[in-house]
C-alpha cells in the first residue's frame, strides 16, 4: 500500500491553504487543532461548525466542478487563498462524507465569475439565489410534464423595463409579491408559459412578466447553438447591470450570464 | 343572604335536620368541584389551550412536579368550589359563630382564584409573547433584537403582577403609576424616535397601494431626475447616470413627484 500512500501524499504535498467542502465538525476541528501552519477554508451552505474562514455557498452544486470553482474563486475573493497558491480541496463526489481530494494551482484555471455572479451582482444573493432554485425546479420537473424555457432578468430592474417592452398585460402589476415565496414560486412556474421574460428587481420584487427584450445585440458572444432566447439574456446583461438566468427549452440547461457573457451552467436534472 | 338561609333552615326544620343538610351541601359540594374540574379540563382542552402553554417554562416546571398547566388550573377551580361548599356546610350547622370571617373569606376566596389564574395566565403569555416576537425577528440578525421580547415577555409579567396584587389587595398605586410613566416612555420617546420612519411608512403604503409611479419610469423629485429602480415601504430609489438616490417617501409626499413621460 506504500504506492498509494505515496501518491495521496504527493496530492497533499506543500499545499498553501486546505479547503474543506461541507465538512463535519469532526472533521474542521481536527485541521483546526493541527500545527501545521496550513490555513483552512470552510465552503459549505451555512457556517453550522463556526469556522474562522468561511465561504457561503448559494446552491448545493452536484458538479464537484462548479462546487470547486465556486470554492476557489470565492477564497480567492475574500484574500484567502492568492494567485500562484497551491490548494488542497478536500469533497465528497459521490454521497456524503468526503471521499475525493483535488490539487489545484489556484491560478491554473481560469475565473468564469461564478462567485461574483452571486455575491458581487447588483440584485441580492439570496435573491438569485431564490430564481436560480425556481428555474432548477422548473427544468427538473418541466409545466405540466412539458418541457419550459424560461428567461428570468434580475436586477436593475428600471434600466431593464425601459430597454424593453410589454408583449401584453402585465399580471404582476400593482401585485407586491418576491422571489422566494413558495407560493409566488407556484405562481411563476404557472406564467412561464408565457412568452417572454420575468423581470425581477434587486431586492426581489417581481415586477413584470411578458417583456420582450430590446437590447442591441451588438458584439454578444455567447456560444453557438443557443436560441433566441440566450441572446436576448445575453444581450440584455451587456447593456445593464443586471444578470440573466435562462431555462433553456431544448436542452433543459439552466444557464446564468453577466455582463454579457455566459458564467454558469447547470444541469436541473442532478438537483 | 349567606347570613339568613341557615336561620331560614333552622325555623323551618330541627337542629338535626341542617346537620343533615349541611352535609347533604358537602356532598353536593364534592359532586359540583368534581364536575367543575372536569368541565374546566375539558374546556381548556377543546380551546387549544394545550397548544399554547406547550413548552412555556410555566408549564415545564409543573410538568416536573407531575401536572400540567391545565390539571392545575381545573384543580386551583375545584378546590374554590369545594372550599366554598365547606364554608356554606360551616355556616349552615353554625358551628362558627365567628361569622365576620367567613364572609370575609368566602370574599376574598374568589380573589385568591383570580390572582392564581392571573399569574399562570400572565407568565405563559409572557413567554408566549417573547417567542413569537423572536420568532417574527429571527432575520434581524442583530443581538439587540432579543432585547425587545425581554422588554414585552416582563411587560406582560409586570401587568399580570398589578393584577395579581390588586386582587389580593396589596396597595398597586406605586407601581400603576410606574406602569403608567412606561407607557408613556413607550409611547412618547417611541414615537419621537421613530415619527420619520412613521412618517415614511405611511407614505409607503399609500405608494405601494397606488402606485403613481412604477419600476422603470423616469421621475424628479426635487432636483433629483433618474429611473426608479426599487419601491418599499420606507424609501425610494432612484438611479441616474451611476448616481443612486435613495429617498424617503415622506418626502416623496412633500415635495410631490413629476414623471417625465418621453
Amino acid at each position: 500500500m506504500s504506492a498509494i500512500d505515496g501518491l495521496v501524499d504527493e496530492v497533499v504535498a506543500d499545499v498553501d491553504a486546505v479547503l474543506l467542502f461541507s465538512p463535519s465538525a469532526g472533521t474542521y476541528e481536527a485541521f483546526a487543532d493541527d500545527d501545521a501552519d496550513v490555513p483552512v477554508v470552510v465552503v459549505a451552505q451555512e457556517n453550522a461548525i463556526d469556522a474562522e474562514t468561511f465561504v457561503e455557498l448559494p446552491l448545493a452544486f452536484t458538479d464537484v466542478d462548479g462546487r470547486l470553482r465556486f470554492g476557489l474563486e470565492g477564497a480567492a475573493q475574500n484574500g484567502l487563498v492568492e494567485d500562484g497558491d497551491t490548494v488542497a480541496c478536500a469533497t465528497s463526489m459521490f454521497g456524503d462524507g468526503m471521499d475525493t481530494v483535488v490539487r489545484v494551482q489556484a491560478d491554473q484555471y481560469s475565473p468564469t465569475g461564478v462567485y461574483n455572479l452571486f455575491v458581487d451582482s447588483r440584485p441580492q444573493p439570496d435573491v438569485v439565489r431564490d430564481v436560480f432554485e425556481v428555474c432548477i425546479e422548473l427544468g427538473r420537473k418541466g409545466q405540466k410534464g412539458k418541457q419550459v424555457g424560461a428567461l428570468f432578468v434580475v436586477g436593475d430592474a428600471g434600466k431593464v423595463m425601459n430597454k424593453s417592452r410589454p408583449l401584453s398585460y402585465n399580471p404582476f402589476e400593482k401585485s407586491h409579491v418576491h422571489v422566494g415565496d413558495p407560493i409566488v414560486n407556484v405562481m411563476l412556474k404557472e406564467f412561464s408559459r408565457l412568452d417572454g421574460a420575468f423581470v425581477i428587481s434587486d431586492s426581489g420584487k417581481i415586477v413584470s412578466a411578458y417583456r420582450y427584450l430590446e437590447p442591441s445585440a451588438e458584439g454578444v458572444d455567447i456560444p453557438k447553438g443557443l436560441g433566441a432566447r440566450h441572446m436576448a439574456a445575453g444581450a440584455i446583461t451587456r447593456d445593464t447591470n443586471a444578470i440573466a438566468i435562462v431555462l433553456s427549452e431544448s436542452d433543459g440547461m439552466v444557464r446564468a450570464f453577466k455582463a454579457g457573457e455566459l458564467v454558469l451552467e447547470l444541469d436541473p436534472e442532478e438537483y | 343572604m349567606q347570613v339568613d338561609v341557615p336561620r331560614f333552615i333552622r325555623r323551618l326544620f330541627s337542629e338535626e335536620a341542617a346537620f343533615a343538610f349541611s352535609v347533604a351541601v358537602l356532598v353536593i359540594g364534592l359532586v359540583a368541584a368534581y364536575l367543575a374540574w372536569r368541565w374546566t379540563q375539558r374546556a381548556l382542552t377543546a380551546s387549544g389551550f394545550v397548544d399554547a402553554v406547550e413548552g412555556t417554562p410555566f408549564e415545564r416546571s409543573v410538568r416536573a412536579i407531575g401536572s400540567s398547566t391545565i390539571g392545575l388550573i381545573a384543580s386551583l377551580v375545584a378546590v374554590f368550589v369545594y372550599v366554598l361548599a365547606i364554608v356554606l356546610a360551616l355556616n349552615i350547622v353554625q358551628l362558627l359563630d365567628i361569622q365576620l370571617f367567613w364572609t370575609r373569606l368566602t370574599s376574598y376566596l374568589p380573589r385568591l382564584l383570580i390572582a392564581a389564574l392571573a399569574v399562570i395566565v400572565g407568565v405563559t403569555a409572557g413567554y408566549r409573547a417573547e417567542l413569537a416576537v423572536s420568532e417574527r425577528l429571527r432575520s434581524v440578525k442583530l443581538p439587540e433584537v432579543a432585547f425587545l421580547g425581554d422588554v414585552i415577555k416582563y411587560s406582560i409579567f409586570y401587568v399580570a403582577a398589578l393584577v395579581a396584587l390588586a386582587q389580593v389587595g396589596v396597595s398597586t398605586n406605586a407601581l400603576l403609576i410606574l406602569l403608567g410613566a412606561f407607557a408613556f416612555g413607550l409611547v412618547f420617546l417611541g414615537g419621537l424616535a421613530f415619527r420619520h420612519l412613521l412618517a415614511a411608512a405611511a407614505a409607503g403604503v399609500y405608494l405601494l397601494l397606488t402606485e403613481p409611479y412604477a419600476i422603470g419610469d423616469e421621475v424628479r423629485i426635487d432636483d433629483r431626475r433618474g429611473v426608479v429602480q426599487e419601491v418599499d415601504v420606507f424609501i425610494t430609489r432612484v438611479e441616474a447616470n451611476g448616481e443612486e438616490y435613495i429617498i424617503p417617501n415622506q418626502e416623496v409626499f412633500q415635495s410631490g413627484v413629476v414623471r417625465v413621460r418621453g
